[in-house]
């Protein structure tokens, strides 16, 4: 790791001192170290490390805020345990807040004092992406977004030939020559997004998305400019960064002029581009919703119909953290499932008490922190096996990506599946 | 006035003035704007983080450690009475010898919780290794804050010694995690407008 300098000292306190927002004060000032929060994170459950407690983390950010920022802890650090800023708690720092944390806010909700830990831990990775300390391997994935215009990288014309390709997929499987995947269409109701890991790794949930999409008779259009729903500069931290991507989604919607921004199946892209987006740009976002949203509307109101009897597999469900906690969608991907298989069974606990699969916060990412990342997900193979389900479905990319990983290391024999996937297999196509 | 009384009234004043610039300052900062599109109720959101986000049915904090939960409780129960008992001569009013006989058991349950929850401090790794000085001092203080209460309701001899450990405490309260008695309640208000925002609380709870 890189040495401190004073430069980078400077950079990373930049985001606690003159400190105008109220809400990460009274967070930083809130904590009474009672540890209470140490069941409800996947890290301490698996592991046994005491370092791992949510409450290590916050006092991570909190104790240099003492240092530098309160008259206590800059008189008499060791008394209210205040920290510097130099190399070991950095080295600790990038460790327990980047590597250790998969931003799942589990432990929010269950705080005996109400401390929103992942809002301290996002201050504490911004101080950190300030100095220049975010894992390679994320700001990897961050520059590729930045100078690409998505997260893999992927070349404009790759991406091209790939649609066209699920275009005559999707025409082969409804037997329709007039089915399309528009692309770059303006004035439609829907610009739909797409995480990069669908284009790149799983491109029938594309062909799954616009079969719906067909059979709801919506219309809709691509952007090949830009379709990444995905934001890691969430995760790394870096204000600018976010800001930066946050800003070409605003542009690209203005410019294809559509009614509705669509998220793909995508927790913390959904999370990123709803909720944080505007707060990045400092302007308010035309309507957005959901995939999963616009889905449980489309059988609400009988654009679509699903047949039950099409999966009669026992069916559970893994809900994004950043979806049910921090978005508030529980009962949509529900009311989906209970309206499209025959054994929808949850898992326990589930909703907003769920665990994280292991692969948030940016740990997906993060090859520095594999096999911890698959170490947590032992909580997650647990609640999956006691379903006794065949498929597993969760309207995240990379929640998919995660579970298909934990069900070869936990030899868990289901299948992963998306919303959409599940929904395109059970469509009635010419209903009504 | 007695010396111990003028310590205590001006460690009052101090932890007065020092509890109203939090305040303030975080009044005058108000609630950050929040640019996306508002989902749910912010006052649902923070009238459910002060009452059912509380509930212990619904905090693992809470239903998984019920003696740890149970022991501060009473340790917050005990704490408000004292200071409840600590202003009442200031409004001329004084408890009664039955009343006194009532309350100080609860302050001596206060002391019992607090000690307990010190030596689960010091023998539990996990809090061990995140306490610091202040997290014994505070709890030190307030603990026998709580049994000098429950002891002067019961033998008014030990008054001085009452008056000088709440003028410790006061000193005390805005230099450590004893601010949390503000910020407590601004970080409830936070997660509740937050949560609410989006729709997230009222949790739906499954």
């Amino acid at each position: 790791m890189e040495k401190i300098t004073k430069d980078k000292i400077k950079a990373g306190l930049e985001v606690l001192k003159d400190l105008q927002d109220s809400k990460l004060i009274s967070h930083l000032n809130s904590c009474v170290h009672c540890g209470l929060c140490a069941d409800s994170c996947l890290y301490y459950l698996t592991t046994g490390d005491e370092r791992l407690i949510p409450a290590s983390k916050v006092d991570m950010v909190s104790s240099i805020y003492r240092r530098y920022c309160t008259l206590t802890g800059k008189v008499f650090p060791g008394l209210v345990g205040a920290r510097k800023l130099d190399d070991a708690n950095i080295s600790e720092m990038v460790d327990l807040l980047y590597g250790a944390c998969t931003m799942c806010g589990r432990c929010v909700g269950h705080c005996s004092i109400g401390v929103d830990i992942e809002y301290v831990i996002r201050a504490g990775r911004e101080m950190l992406a300030k100095m220049g300390y975010v894992p390679a391997s994320l700001q990897a994935t961050v520059d590729a977004a930045l100078e690409s215009g998505n997260n893999m990288a992927i070349a404009d014309e790759d991406f091209l030939d790939t649609i066209e390709w699920m275009e005559e997929e999707l025409q082969d499987e409804l037997n329709d020559p007039a089915a399309s995947i528009p692309i770059n269409q303006p004035g439609k109701n829907v610009l739909y997004t797409l995480n990069p890991r669908e284009p790149k790794f799983f491109p029938l949930s594309i062909v799954a998305m616009a079969k719906i999409f067909y059979a709801a008779k919506e219309t809709w259009t691509l952007s090949a400019n830009m379709y990444d729903v995905t934001n890691y500069a969430y995760f790394s931290g870096h204000p600018k960064h976010s800001r930066i991507i946050a800003q070409r989604m605003f542009d690209e919607m203005q410019k294809m002029q559509a009614k509705k921004l669509v998220l793909a199946e995508c927790g913390h892209g959904s999370r990123a581009s709803r909720w944080e987006g505007p707060n990045y740009i400092g302007k308010e976002f035309p309507e957005t919703l959901n995939s999963v949203e616009l889905i449980a509307g489309y059988i609400k109101s009988g654009r679509i119909k699903p047949d039950k009897e099409l999966t009669q597999e026992i069916v559970t469900l893994h809900d994004p953290c950043n979806l049910v906690r921090s978005g508030g969608i529980v009962d949509e991907q529900r009311y989906i499932l209970k309206n499209t298989v025959k054994n929808f069974v949850e898992m326990t606990p589930c909703g907003v008490d769920n665990f994280c699969c292991g692969g948030g916060g940016g740990q997906l990412a993060m090859s520095e922190y594999n096999d911890r990342r698959i170490k947590i997900a032992e909580i997650k193979a647990e609640q999956i096996k006691k379903t006794g389900a065949g498929i597993v479905a969760t309207p995240c990319h990379n929640c998919v990506d995660q579970l298909s990983q934990i069900n070869v290391a936990y030899r868990l024999n289901v299948q992963i599946k998306t919303m959409a996937e599940i929904v395109a297999d059970a469509l009635i196509i010419g209903y009504p | 006035m007695h010396w111990y009384q003028w310590f205590a009234l001006a460690a009052l004043a101090v932890c007065m003035i020092s509890f109203a610039y939090h305040f303030f300052r975080l009044i005058k900062l108000g609630r950050p704007k929040d640019y996306s599109a508002r989902a749910g109720s912010t006052t649902g959101g923070i009238v459910y983080s002060f009452t059912t986000g509380m509930n212990p049915r619904n905090k693992e904090s809470a239903f998984l450690h019920l003696p740890t939960y149970t022991a501060g409780v009473i340790f917050h129960i005990a704490t408000f009475l004292a200071i409840v008992l600590f202003f009442l001569p200031l409004s001329g009013l004084e408890a009664g010898r039955s009343i006194r006989l009532i309350l100080s058991p609860i302050a001596f349950a206060g002391a019992m919780a607090g000690f307990g929850i010190l030596i689960k401090r010091h023998t539990d790794k996990k809090l061990r290794l995140l306490s610091s000085p202040d997290d014994y001092i505070s709890n030190l203080l307030v603990t026998f804050f709580q049994l000098l209460t429950g002891l002067v309701l019961l033998n008014n001899e030990l008054y001085p010694a009452y008056m000088i450990v709440s003028a410790l405490l006061l000193l005390y309260m805005p230099v450590g995690k004893l601010k949390h008695a503000i910020y407590f309640f601004a970080a409830r208000y936070h997660l509740g407008l937050f949560y609410g925002w989006r729709n997230a609380w009222p949790m739906k709870k499954l």
